[in-house]
């Protein structure tokens, strides 16, 4: 089931600019879906949409199947923004019970649950603290917290990490792989592309409001070629390699040839299987996400 | 508990941390005092005024001195009864003006609102919620104001009459329309810029042809000022009249509120 779709959603705001443009794409249940994009992309204005926080010009989205104006459809949802804006003259633990509350739990369950993301949050010593007192990383802590108060079925970050350090920055990530291993489906838009792929099932990557490219990593990388490796080469087959595109690499007892393309992956090959050489292995030659990335955004048109 | 009764007791939460009520408390204490003081200089003169005339007058005032004497005094005390139902009044519109037209800004400039209705949180849940924690508010400020309103008298040795008695809750009454009206209004305007409209749009500033007159809420019947000092009654169907009044226009300004609260962008 798709928990979230979304159907030529479109998004002019007043005075012209337009946001989205006919965006079409599912985030499916138990998946970890990492939304990518320049600045100006049209990430944010997405969330406002499925958060029901602006209305669309054009299209529609739904999350669990219901439209996003539909409110009960946010029972199931945990929401931490960019920038934590909290009410700032609460404690952490009032604060947790305030939203808690607000999603219909009962007071002895509101406190549980309370102290529960505290302790797993690490924010236990400051639970009585007034929120006006916590630092950056702390503010950003509390927002997980009161976003997986819930424990939602789908959680939406924006640029969770933005305001913390390589400590927390670890902490957030084995949350999100403890969410994913529990079949909660996350949809998180950062700007941190190494820890979007370490996370990420599928991608979308969003330029102008335009959706360029959506799928697994190993989907938007599969066009790249590979490498084969094989053992030691006659001359002749080095002759034969010489005169295609592909680069070769004498190593000892291995020999490797690097393929750039399908297309000469698959004349290499051939070469390989008319002269009798043994292919040991075919390596895929993935693209990192920041490869992908770069490739499927328009550079001068971002600028 | 319900939203809209948890978003009205953090909006009363937030109140309290601005230290709006301790200022409310404050101002009328302020006022209670600085009418107090001035009732008593002005009696104390009054009464010096015709022993002076008494000098001249061997000595001993009259009965028909007297009786102008303590007319005087009943006259200035109405008069201070008034002012300082005036001003709380006065008080009590302004803080329902800069209540309501921050109830939603302030949380949208936060940002805060965005968290709360990521929660299973309607709009009109929210608004409701805001106006009824806008509204325990001002009944607190009318409560207070009554208080200050009993100890002036009591302090000055003054008479509470029944539009004095009923004061408070006029001024309450009017504090839910003009706050309905500005809440609307704070949704189509700057906070600011609809304070001042919301101030000014009363039919008391419109006569009859006029289709404003027709539209907007009347204050003028909530004004008691006029009956505390010359001392006169009110009746107690003209204060129901009156309540059911005041609830009729601030449910419809606030019924217009959420329709348009609904399909606000909150950017």
């Amino acid at each position: 089931m798709a928990v979230i779709r979304t159907e030529k959603l479109g998004k002019t705001y007043r005075g012209g600019t337009v946001a989205l443009r006919g965006l079409d794409f599912e985030v499916h249940a138990g998946e970890v879906f990492g939304f990518l994009g320049p600045n100006g992309a049209g990430k944010s204005t997405t969330i406002r949409l499925l958060l029901n926080f602006i209305r669309p010009s054009g299209g529609a989205a739904y999350l669990f199947g219901k439209p996003v104006t539909c409110a009960q459809t946010r029972k199931e949802l945990g929401y931490l923004p960019e920038s934590v804006q909290l009410h700032s003259y609460y404690s952490g633990r009032r604060l947790l019970e305030f939203y808690a509350g607000l999603i219909g739990f009962e007071r002895a369950d509101c406190s549980r649950r309370a102290a529960e993301l505290l302790e797993r949050l690490g924010l236990r010593e400051a639970a009585e603290r007034r929120i006006s007192q916590y630092s950056k990383g702390m503010l950003q802590r509390l927002g997980m917290a009161q976003a997986l108060i819930n424990d939602p079925e789908l959680l939406i970050l924006d640029e969770p990490t933005s305001n913390l350090d390589p400590v927390a920055r670890r902490d957030f990530r084995d949350i999100l792989l403890d969410l994913k291993a529990r079949g909660k489906t996350v949809f998180v838009c950062s700007h941190i592309l190494s820890e979007v792929e370490s996370v990420c099932d599928r991608v979308a990557i969003l330029q102008q409001g335009e959706l360029k490219r959506v799928g697994t990593l190993e989907e938007l990388s599969g066009a790249r070629g590979a490498r084969i490796v094989v053992g030691r080469l006659p001359a002749e087959v080095i002759e034969a390699l010489s005169a295609t595109d592909a680069r070769l690499t004498l190593k000892g007892r291995e020999s490797t040839i690097v393929c750039d393309s399908q297309s000469l992956l698959e004349h290499v090959r051939q070469v390989l299987d008319d002269l009798g050489v043994d292919v040991k292995r075919v390596e895929p030659q993935m693209q990192s996400l920041e490869e992908i990335f770069f490739g499927a955004i328009d550079r001068e048109r971002t600028a | 508990m319900n939203p809209t009764l948890l978003v009205a007791v953090d909006s009363i939460r937030a109140l309290l941390h601005r230290r709006l009520l301790v200022a409310l408390m404050l101002a009328l204490l302020g006022l209670t005092a600085v009418f107090s003081v001035t009732v008593t200089k002005v009696k104390k003169s009054i009464l010096e005024a015709s022993e002076l005339a008494a000098g001249m007058n061997d000595g001993e005032l009259s009965e028909a001195e007297q009786e102008q004497a303590r007319q005087g005094i009943d006259q200035a005390g109405s008069f201070f009864l008034a002012g300082f139902y005036w001003f709380s009044a006065f008080g009590g519109t302004v803080v329902a003006l800069f209540i309501c037209c921050t109830a939603v800004a302030s949380d949208l400039r936060r940002g805060t609102i965005h968290m709360i209705l990521a929660k299973p949180v309607t709009r009109s849940q929210f608004l409701l919620g805001k106006y009824c924690g806008a509204i325990a508010v001002l009944f607190g400020y009318s409560l207070l104001a009554g208080i200050a309103l009993v100890i002036f008298t009591q302090v000055n040795d003054l008479e509470l009459n029944l539009a004095a008695q009923y004061a408070p809750w006029l001024m309450f009454c009017q504090s839910l329309m003009v706050g309905s009206v500005a809440m609307l209004l704070s949704l189509l305007l700057h906070p600011l810029l609809a304070a001042v409209v919301a101030f000014f749009a009363s039919a008391g500033f419109f006569s009859s042809p006029n289709p404003l007159y027709f539209v907007l809420p009347s204050y003028d019947q909530f004004n008691v000022f006029g009956l505390i000092m010359n001392g006169r009654l009110i009746a107690l169907e003209d204060i129901l009249t009156l309540t059911i009044y005041a609830f009729d226009v601030a449910a419809i300004f606030l019924l217009l509120a959420l329709w348009r609260f609904r399909s606000r962008e909150l950017i």
